[in-house]
Formats: structure tokens, C-alpha cells, sequence
């Protein structure tokens, strides 16, 4: 079944995402990345910053958690979907200890050869309301025939 | 000073099973056509797929080792213009990223166009940066 095109322009409650020093390791290892900045505090300071930093693209654990709600609400299994394109702008790196909250909108659905293009944007802040990034996706929704 | 059209940056990374299972569980993306044969045959998908998300994170790490502070990445974006499948072997697949200077701006930023290769088809196409640039370099 096509995705209602109405459900274009809503827009998902905000989802949490506390980032901790572990996770930020974690997804250096899973990255195979041995720069210090994500794990030695020291290192991350004499960058300037005050705590360890993520990579540029650690910020689609947030974004993902509001993929998540807009997959769900939508009634899309993610075996279904294909990630087409993805966009971050940074307005400063993630870090150890933020408190980030994804609010996510349905910019767009469009069809094509059977499938749903969702134009997706998500706005990752920190806690005292600070735009942090800007993630920008176009997620392909394959149909799924009867009995599949 | 750097040209314009000059390679900045130039790695090779290989990517195995192993690897999309870590990165499974460190990204929260535990969509199985990255991890099971059966459901990414049953979706008509030739093979376990790697996840685009690692490809561009490998594609991030020629960007931010280049510029030296992963704070320096302002803007990154690609099309995951191809699949990656990945092998059930020990040597997995070859990804090959490389980074040209596309753009010098007056305000410190230097515009980046990233490829990435397996064999010789593009899998990342759209794949730009914009980046604050090394003092060293640009």
C-alpha cells in the first residue's frame, strides 16, 4: 500500500539521545577510526574542545531515533527502505555529555516506478535549545505486494 | 596553497562482515539486510549489503584526518549511489575514497568532492564537504 501522501509536512514529537564518552568510542571502533579527539579528554582539549568530540557522521544515532518514530507512524518496515541520500550540517560537533533532542518532519513524499520518496529533515539541539545539526535524508520506500 | 582540482586525500578501507555486524550494534541500525542472507535474498537484494551510513563514515574519516579536527567537517552529504555487497569471507570488499579541492571560500572553508570506489564503479555519487581547512594546506 502507498504511503498516504498527507502524511507530508507532519512533524514527530522530539526524541532524546543522551551522548556519552563510550558510545563516542564505541562508534570510533565501529569506524575503524584511531584519532584520540573521540577518546582521551586531553586530546579533545588541546583541540579546544571541552570534552571528547563524536565523528561528523556519529550524528545519525539521534537522527535514527527520529527515523524510527516517522517508520513507524508511517506503518514501513525497514527492510523495505532504502537509504537514497543524506546530508548533515554541523553548527558545532557533537560531544560527551550533550543532551540532544531530534525533532523530525515529513518535508516530502513523492512516487516513483511504484515506490515512496520521503523527503526527511531532522533538527538535532542540545538542552539549552542550540541548533547543533542539521540532517537532510531522502529514505526510498519499496512497495510490498499482497501476501509478502 | 593548494589548487583547486588537486587530491587532498587518498585511502583504502576494507570492509567485512565482521565489520557491518560492529557497526550494527555501535549505529542502533540493525536493518538485517546488513547482517542476513536470507532477508536481503527475500527483498531481491544480491547479497548482505554494507551500510551506507559506514561508507560515508569511512568516506568522514578521509575528511577529518585531512583536516585534523573532525570539528572542522561543516557540511557533508552523499547519495548512496550504489550497494555495497559484502562477501561472507575473510578479506571482504575493497572501498576506495579519495578527496579533491574543489572550492576555495573566502571564509576560511574549502569545498571537498569525495569518491568512492569499489572496483571501479561509484558508490557514494554527490558525495561533497565542505570543510575548514588545515592551516597547512589551503
Amino acid at each position: 500500500m502507498a504511503i498516504d501522501p498527507s502524511a507530508a509536512g507532519r512533524v514527530y514529537p522530539p526524541q532524546s539521545y543522551d551522548v556519552s564518552r563510550e558510545k563516542i568510542r564505541e562508534f570510533a571502533e565501529a569506524v575503524g577510526d584511531p584519532s584520540p579527539v573521540y577518546r582521551d579528554v586531553e586530546a579533545a582539549k588541546e583541540l579546544g574542545h571541552p570534552d571528547v568530540i563524536a565523528p561528523p557522521t556519529f550524528a545519525m544515532i539521534p537522527v535514527l531515533r527520529g527515523f524510527d518514530v516517522l517508520i513507524d507512524d508511517l506503518g514501513v518496515v525497514y527492510s523495505q527502505v532504502i537509504h537514497a541520500n543524506q546530508r548533515f550540517l554541523h553548527r558545532r560537533p557533537i560531544r560527551a555529555g550533550d543532551r540532544l533532542t531530534t525533532t523530525t518532519t515529513l518535508d516530502s513524499i513523492r512516487s516513483r516506478s511504484g515506490s515512496d520518496l520521503l523527503g526527511i529533515r531532522c533538527e538535532v539541539a542540545d538542552d539549552s535549545g542550540e541548533a547543533v545539526c542539521t540532517a537532510t535524508a531522502t529514505l526510498l520506500v519499496r512497495e510490498t505486494g499482497a501476501g509478502e | 596553497m593548494t589548487d583547486v582540482g588537486a587530491v587532498v586525500a587518498e585511502r583504502t578501507f576494507q570492509v567485512t562482515r565482521g565489520d557491518l555486524v560492529r557497526y550494527a550494534g555501535a549505529s542502533g541500525d540493525f536493518n538485517p539486510i546488513h547482517w542476513s542472507d536470507r532477508v536481503a535474498n527475500a527483498v531481491g537484494l544480491p547479497g548482505v549489503l554494507g551500510h551506507g551510513m559506514l561508507t560515508m563514515a569511512l568516506a568522514g574519516r578521509l575528511l577529518t584526518d585531512w583536516a585534523g579536527d573532525p570539528a572542522a567537517v561543516v557540511e557533508f552529504g552523499v547519495r548512496f549511489a550504489r550497494p555495497v555487497v559484502v562477501p561472507d569471507d575473510d578479506g571482504g570488499v575493497t572501498v576506495t575514497a579519495s578527496g579533491t579541492l574543489s572550492e576555495v571560500r573566502g571564509d576560511g572553508l574549502v569545498g571537498i568532492d569525495v569518491t568512492v570506489l569499489v572496483g571501479d564503479e561509484k558508490v557514494l555519487t554527490q558525495a561533497r564537504a565542505v570543510v575548514r581547512a588545515p592551516t597547512n594546506a589551503a
